[in-house]
């Protein structure tokens, strides 16, 4: 494996160091955000040959990745005029303007060069159809059936990344738990687009908020027995899991720091207090106390903000304090119960859950502006946000579809897709990057 | 060898029915081996729950009696250990809810204090919201889930 992926980066490397002409940009951030057009050619293995069963799954595989993107509209192949299989794979034997009749804005190439039985290689690239230019293109070496989700995956994150600068979305991993009776719930793995569906941990007792490390090695979650509670440490390298137990009541929504420690709600006195564990789950010191509740810490990437949730000012709200100066500043302007703060890696958004009268809803907050949007209508209760590493994506559980699944939606809202997970009632959607 | 591990199994075995003058019962249940003084005591520290309105975790003044009657029968039998355990409706969230239960599980554990309980009596536990006792919608339902169960652990 380690091998594939050395070689993969070389050999894309080798192709991205050819001249790629174009630097067409999708702006998905701001408030007017463009949407692309994309076609997928037919994959070949030569000129005008058609690629068989690996090339056809493949290609499946990466129409469904493409559709868990808000922006990206797939052109339907009976729109382009002469159909799209092609007499090549690059210009001059890519002919553009039949795209552009069929309003594509990129046309995605794929070829096997040796053909796709067995173990081989093949070529993906994406043109920009008004100028012809070059997006991207990449070859993935020794590719068999087997390695096909990951190929999709990985292209899809390599064209995401050339499209809007960050490719986050399908390089991560949700945790999430799913409740198999009264106080029992696991923790579990998912990629977003449904994909490596996988139970991490097997523990008597109900995990509750899951959190990845920065370095995606340990997921942390609130760890509740009939007893106690106490902190589940997931190790995804031995694949074990351990209780740190703490002395008091509580232990409430761990969250990771970018530096890899945790920070966490434990008892201190009459409240729970936040505090900064070290990297051996010890007590570090305090990051927030006051005489009323407090709990959810969240961390934007530089560490230096914390968004949580309070009741110092009665029910209650999410707060963000400044960890460089102490000052803390209120959040959520709106409604009496906003929990389960989020927020973005860049610092700039806290996306949290209100309670109104029909259920709990998603809500964005954009620091910069102070403007407030709702992201998430239901039906049903859509509670417990989680930004996705590019700031873009927003991960979420809602009950709207009966049982509680795990659904994905953007920072400007729009429909929600759900994210498989196998059945069961599953919550705490929370992004990370195993590497 | 054989008689040796015999005899083994046979002391472990008095050891198991005999050894332990505080007897930890399964949770919340009565054994026949207690006294009837000692089972309508457990009888009457499990049965009152108290209950709170929504996101509060004050002790209305209804609970107070019903507190200090189990805090005189806990008083009266010191071996007896309780877990006070604080729930909420679903209507919260989960994070908060686990500590808003522990608010409520705390609120009737320093009433039993200052009732003169010892703390070593008592134990807490918040389970939020995922511990029900009553299953569906509505503040009929909802009312009856913000609370605070006590269950004797030991005796």
């Amino acid at each position: 494996m380690k091998r594939f992926v050395l070689l993969l980066v070389a050999l894309g490397l080798l192709i991205a160091s050819a001249p790629a002409q174009a630097a067409m940009r999708v702006d998905i951030y701001g408030p007017g955000q463009n949407s692309v057009n994309l076609a997928l050619a037919d994959p070949l293995t030569g000129p005008s040959q058609p690629a068989g069963n690996m090339g056809r799954e493949l290609q499946k595989l990466i129409q469904q990745n493409l559709s868990f993107l808000p922006f990206m509209r797939l052109t339907d192949p009976k729109a382009v005029l002469g159909g799209t299989l092609l007499p090549g794979y690059e210009p001059p034997n890519v002919d553009f303007k039949r795209f552009q009749l069929a309003g594509s804005d990129v046309v995605v190439t794929t070829v096997w060069p040796s053909g796709d039985s067995g173990t081989k290689a093949v070529q993906i690239r994406a043109f920009e159809t008004n100028t012809g230019g070059r997006l991207f293109g990449k070859e993935y070496p020794r590719v068999s059936s087997r390695d096909l989700p990951e190929v999709a995956d990985r292209f899809c994150a390599d064209l995401l990344e050339v499209l809007t600068g960050s490719g986050a979305f399908f390089r991560s991993t949700l945790a999430f738990v799913k409740k198999s009776g009264k106080l029992t719930a696991d923790v579990w793995t998912v990629r977003p687009t449904g994909r490596d569906l996988r139970k991490v941990t097997n523990i008597g007792g109900e995990a509750m908020s899951p959190a990845w490390s920065p370095d995606g090695r340990f997921i942390v979650f609130t760890l509740i027995d009939k007893k106690s509670h106490s902190l589940g440490v997931w190790d995804r390298k031995s694949g074990k899991t351990q209780r740190v137990r703490f002395p008091g009541n509580v232990v409430i929504g761990p969250a990771f720091t970018p530096d890899n420690k945790v920070a966490v709600a434990l008892s201190k006195g009459k409240y729970p207090v936040i505090y900064l564990l070290n990297h051996s789950f010890q007590k570090e010191r305090v990051l927030e106390e006051h005489n009323s509740i407090n709990v959810s810490p969240t961390f934007d990437s530089t560490g230096t903000k914390m968004a949580f949730t309070s009741s110092r000012m009665g029910g209650p709200q999410i707060f963000m304090k400044d960890l460089t100066s102490g000052s803390t500043v209120r959040v959520s302007k709106n409604g009496g119960y906003n929990t389960e703060a989020n927020l973005s890696p860049d610092g700039t958004l806290v996306t949290f859950s209100r309670m109104t009268d029909y259920g709990h809803r998603i809500f964005v907050q954009d620091m910069v502006t102070g403007l407030e949007r709702q992201v998430t209508f239901g039906p049903g209760s859509d509670e417990q946000p989680s930004f996705c590493g590019d700031s873009y994506f927003i991960a979420f559980s809602s009950s709207r579809g009966g049982t509680r699944g795990i659904y994905l939606t953007t920072r400007h809202g729009g429909d929600a897709k759900q994210v498989p997970t196998g059945g069961g009632a599953c919550y705490f959607p929370r992004w990370g990057m195993p590497q | 060898m054989k008689r040796y591990a015999l005899i083994l199994a046979l002391v472990m075995a008095l050891a198991a029915g005999f050894g332990c003058a505080k007897k930890t019962s399964d949770e919340g249940t009565l054994t026949d081996d207690m006294s009837p003084e000692m089972r309508a005591a457990i009888q009457q520290i499990t049965d009152g729950r108290v209950l709170f309105a929504f996101d509060k975790f004050d002790i209305k003044p209804e609970y107070k009696e019903m507190l200090k009657a189990k805090a005189d029968l806990m008083k009266q039998f010191p071996s007896v250990r309780v877990r006070i355990e604080g729930n909420c409706d679903e209507r919260g969230t989960q994070e908060y809810n686990l500590a808003l239960g522990e608010r409520r599980a705390r609120a009737a554990y320093e009433y039993l204090v200052m009732l003169g309980v010892s703390p070593s009596q008592l134990e807490m536990i918040s389970y939020g919201k995922e511990n029900p006792a009553v299953q569906g919608t509505g503040e009929a339902v909802w009312s009856q889930n913000r609370r605070d169960d006590f269950t004797v652990v030991a005796h």
